[in-house]
């Protein structure tokens, strides 16, 4: 900091920014006051999402389906716990088991919401509660109108009327997202056939189905690179022109980040990962419904042209594959950039099972994104509120944690997983079939790696929690959930994001050897770790591409997350911060 | 204003309201019986009042459970026993929602400004949490009010959107005193608000603290260990070693005319204003004693300069003292010390433990020095004691020898003028001479 060693509160130039005489207009109104930056902004991305919308759409029903399976699990808690009270106790009991259960989650639910109430209840009512007991009557509160409107939604009619409507909204978005779009198989077919005379017949303009594929693939990551630095630009738009503060402390973190060269490549190695994940459906040579999981439908049959008749024949993906297995000797291996017999064209050749490679890379990666961020999502979220309520209480909660993760970090990890899935896939839970046991691999890691991600924060979390600053706000009566998301979680959360960058190459190489083992995500989900350990065999042989290309990328992309980690730990470096800190104290 | 209203100090004390009134408060740490060992005594049996309006200045060596004393005013430290009335009422029997409502009324800025400010949050947020977490008003009330208390701290309206990296360390500080003022309370905490700032600065941050006291009509209870600073500000001031308060009074009457020995050896060590002043300094031999075992009697005995000896020691060569207290701490010390059952076999074996023989101790203590026959038979026979492992009788002859009603005793509070002054030493009792006659004897 640029400070001088005296104080003069009233000069300016002490003040490490230019300017800025901002006295706090809020963010609607400095939009008004300047609109044309953020409108030329936003047009330009109305017209980038334009031609994708479909995908878009696409997305956000996939989330929305991923919501929608955790909110039905939910639903379904109520009546199972109910039945189960029923079977033994009877139907009283089952129904009275079925109203505690949903009573208490919608207090829950409550207790989380009660916070953002617009208004005080008790004071509307005329009374005058204490702190805690108007916290009480808001749950209460809260709880009360859950529970009427559930009652409404679940007892008349109201319900089934607002299932219908929210089943037309999906069924709109269903139809936009079934919309062609810009870049995908249907405007840019790579998969045609050959006529006698040698023309290629519909693939895009005519050209042979290489450089079709090829065409949509290179568009795909034009696309993804214009709209990724576009989403960049709105950043420093915001930062320009709208955002209130001159500088803050993330500004220079994102400098340190952005002249890191290692840690730019694992951006980009990982940002490239998570597009070929999203856009797996254009990237992938065929349509993995045809090609790899119902090859015999009747859908997945297609025209080729046979050189021994000389004519144009159809055949089925399922047939097709078994002619162009990659198993080493004598078998019908097709390699990277090679045409099988059936003139389907694989850029990174085909699997031992003759499916296409390329495909399988594209949807693995897919598996992987979704396993690896399902699973990081949760143990953050976990570590997080460990560590934070054990440094923040100390004592006893921080002795009963540590007891309780180390148990769990004694077990090799490995071998935990490999315990817990075999288990559960043994069981048979309904948990375990999303994504061929992809979803309960996500839980399993989550619960695994919890531990250690605990313990690798607790030192900042302890460090953070004897910061002044959270004295300070004791001293003022803030509650300490809040003084553990304020004061505490932004100066852990880092830590988390380095540790789980980290972690998710270690969740990538666990999920492959799984696979490896035979346990892990099960056919037909493609998984890049089945892929190596179904090519392994073959690997000296013409066959080699399947074990390496699939090895390689698992090495580029774990790779790439390290680099990530090691890029923000020195971008956040709390060493120059330390040293940042000790300047602006003004030669204290 | 401190010279002025300690004048006034003696005539108006007794009609002054009290605001805070502790009584008999102990904070201990670590006493939760998991991992045993006796409790560390931060805070060990205090009382003292602070009067509406004035600056109590709360002063004493690193450690010595001064700003202890002061999270526990604030209820940041759960006091172990005692109580702090505020405006009457017990604030340590409060529960969550009383604490609640009753934390407005008082706030503490806190040492280092570095730390007390979350970097995380812009100065307009940090400003306004206490606003928040009270729900008073309306937001956009609350975003004026944290304008108007950056003018009244000497900053700027336009600083709400920075952040405090921005800042000099003095005007991080001046946003603490902001965020504390915000609900305007009446009784501060400040601990230790200017000992990490440059120095230019720190009167800077003195006078607004002065300013604003006279302004809102604050009461301050102004912690420290820069004594100079404390002459400036405070109206009275407490002295503090090893959890207690050894002297407690008016400003400078305590600091022209000292009554506790503590208090003597503290201010001799301030380099002396007028050169002329050829008093000798009180050196102080040794720190503090582990509060986790403070000593019996009066918690200053292990190093006080004044300390009562028996009649016929009483000139006894002070080296030869120094080497008596040194001892009597290691016979505690190895008393202390769990020996294992490995290091007990080891000593039967005649192998080398890591307590060092008392033979040594006893040459290194007393090798070369002239000691009187009577002095020098006790000594061997504590020494002979201490080298049979009992550490029990030779500590028995070494009180019976040496000790005196400084370690047998706690002393009680004397007051030692009309202002109401007290001190916490045996030397007041009327038996025997006043330690500034002593120290003036022995130095
Ligand atoms: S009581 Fe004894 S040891 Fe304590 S201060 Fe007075 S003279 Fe010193």
């Amino acid at each position: 900091m640029s400070d001088t060693q005296h104080e003069k509160p009233m000069n300016d130039e002490e003040i490490r920014t230019d300017g800025g005489t901002d006295t706090g207009e809020s963010f609607r109104q400095r939009v008004m006051d300047n609109p044309k930056p953020g409108a030329i902004w936003l047009t330009v991305l109305v017209l980038l999402i334009a031609p994708e919308l479909g995908r878009f759409v696409d997305w956000m029903l996939a989330l929305g389906g991923g919501i929608k399976f955790i909110f039905d699990g939910f639903v379904a808690a109520p009546a199972w716990i109910g039945s189960n009270f029923e079977d033994s106790l009877g139907f009283v009991a089952g129904a009275f088991a079925t109203d505690i259960t949903a009573l208490l989650m919608l207090f829950v639910l409550a207790a989380l919401l009660r916070g953002y109430l617009p208004f005080h209840p008790d004071t509307r009512l005329g009374l005058d509660l204490s702190r805690s007991r108007r916290v009480w009557f808001e749950r209460g509160f809260l709880t009360t109108v859950f529970a009427a409107v559930t009652a409404v939604l679940v007892f008349t009619p109201l319900g089934a009327l607002l299932r219908n409507e929210v089943g037309f909204y999906v069924g709109v978005l269903d139809s936009i997202g079934d919309m062609q779009t810009l870049i995908s198989r249907e405007t840019i077919p790579n998969h045609g056939y050959q006529t006698p005379a040698g023309d290629w017949e519909g693939t895009f303009l005519g050209l042979s189905p290489r450089y079709a594929w090829l065409t949509r693939f290179l568009l795909v990551w034009v696309y993804a690179a214009v709209f990724i630095g576009w989403l960049w630009q709105g950043y420093n738009v915001f930062r320009e022109h709208y955002r209130a503060m001159d500088w803050t402390p993330r500004d220079d973190v994102i400098d340190r980040l952005r002249s890191h060269s290692w840690g730019v490549f694992g951006i980009v190695v990982v940002l490239g990962f998570i597009v070929l994940a999203l856009f797996a459906p254009a990237i992938a040579t065929y349509p993995i419904q045809e090609n790899v999981y119902q090859p015999y439908a009747e859908d997945s049959e297609f025209k080729y042209f046979n050189e021994e008749s000389g004519e144009v024949e159809m055949a089925h993906h399922g047939d097709a594959n078994l002619d162009s297995r990659s198993q080493g000797e004598g078998s019908g291996t097709v390699s990277i950039n090679e045409y099988d017999e059936y003139g389907r064209y694989a850029p990174l050749g085909t699997t031992p099972s003759g499916e296409d490679m390329m495909t399988h890379i594209a949807y693995g990666a897919q598996t992987s994104l979704t396993i690896a961020f399902v699973s990081i999502t949760i143990a953050v979220f976990l570590a997080m509120l460990l560590s934070l309520a054990s440094a923040f209480y100390g004592g006893i909660v921080d002795l009963m944690t540590i007891i309780g993760t180390d148990t769990i970090i004694s077990i090799p990890i490995f071998v935990l997983v490999l315990m817990m899935s075999v288990v559960f896939s043994q069981g048979d839970v309904w948990i375990a079939e999303p994504m061929d046991g992809g979803f309960l691999l996500a839980l399993i890691y989550a619960f695994a790696y919890m531990p250690g991600m605990w313990r690798s924060i607790r030192g900042p979390s302890l460090q953070v929690a004897q910061e002044e600053w959270v004295d300070a706000a004791k001293s003022y009566g803030q509650r300490p959930l809040a003084i553990m998301r304020k004061h505490m979680a932004p100066y852990v959360m880092s830590y988390l994001i380095i540790y789980g960058s980290l972690l998710i190459g270690g969740i990538i190489i666990v999920t492959s050897a799984l696979s490896f083992l035979g346990y892990g995500v099960t056919e037909p989900t493609p998984e890049w770790g089945r892929l190596i350990s179904d090519g392994r065999n073959a690997v000296a042989t013409e066959s080699w591409h399947v074990s390496t290309v699939s090895g390689a990328m698992i090495a580029i992309v774990v790779t790439g997350f390290n680099a990530l980690g090691d890029g923000i730990r020195d971008a956040i470096d709390p060493q120059a911060e330390a040293n940042a800190t000790g300047n602006a104290g003004g030669g204290a | 204003m401190s010279q002025q209203l300690a004048s006034s100090d003696s005539t108006t004390r007794e009609k002054r309201e009290k605001l805070v009134e502790v009584r008999d408060l102990k904070t201990y740490y670590g006493d939760s019986g998991m991992f045993g060992g006796p409790p560390v005594k931060a805070v060990d049996g205090v009382s003292f009042n602070v009067f509406r309006g004035e600056t109590l200045g709360l002063v004493g060596e690193s450690g010595c459970g001064k700003t202890t004393l002061g999270r526990t005013l604030l209820q940041l430290e759960d006091a172990t026993g005692g109580e702090v009335r505020y405006d009457g009422t017990d604030i340590t029997e409060l529960n969550s929602d009383q604490l609640y409502e009753w934390r407005r009324n008082a706030q503490m800025v806190f040492q280092d400004p570095d730390s007390s400010l979350n970097d995380r949050m812009t100065v307009g947020e940090i400003i306004r949490e206490p606003l928040d977490v009270y729900e008073w008003e309306t937001p956009a009330d609350r975003r004026d009010r944290v304008r108007e208390l950056l003018e009244t701290v000497g900053l700027r309206p336009e600083h709400y959107f920075r952040y405090p990296h921005q800042f000099s360390g003095g005007q991080r500080q001046r946003i603490g005193i902001a965020r504390t003022l915000a609900l305007e309370p009446d009784f501060m905490v400040l601990d230790e608000p200017v000992s990490a700032l440059d120095v230019s600065v720190q009167a800077e941050i003195i006078n607004l603290l002065e300013d604003l006291q006279e302004e809102f009509g604050l009461t301050y209870l102004f912690i420290a260990h820069d004594l100079s600073v404390v002459r400036h500000i405070c109206d009275r001031v407490a002295v503090m070693y090893l959890g207690n308060i050894m002297e407690i009074g008016p400003t400078e009457e305590l600091f022209t005319d000292p009554a506790n020995p503590y208090t003597h050896s503290l201010l001799s060590a301030i380099p002396a204003p007028d050169p002329t002043d050829t008093a000798e300094r009180i050196t102080l031999h040794g720190t503090p004693p582990n509060p986790r075992y403070p000593p019996s009697g009066c918690p200053f005995n292990t190093r006080c300069p004044a300390r009562i000896r028996p009649p016929e020691y009483e000139h006894l060569d002070d080296e030869v003292w120094q080497g008596i207290n040194t001892l009597r701490d290691v016979l505690l010390e190895r008393k202390r010390a769990d020996r294992s059952i490995r290091e007990r076999i080891r000593e039967r074996l005649g192998r080398q433990t890591r307590f060092a023989t008392v033979e040594e101790t006893y040459d290194e203590l007393f090798g070369g020095l002239q000691i009187p026959a009577n002095a020098e038979s006790s000594i061997e026979q504590i020494v002979e004691h201490a080298s049979n492992n009992d550490e029990e009788a030779a500590l028995d002859v070494l009180t019976e020898e040496f000790g005196s009603i400084c370690e047998s005793e706690k002393p009680e509070y004397h007051t030692v003028s009309e202002t109401g002054r007290k001190s916490f030493c045996h030397r007041h009792d009327g038996e025997h001479r006043q330690p500034s006659q002593v120290l003036e004897e022995r130095y």
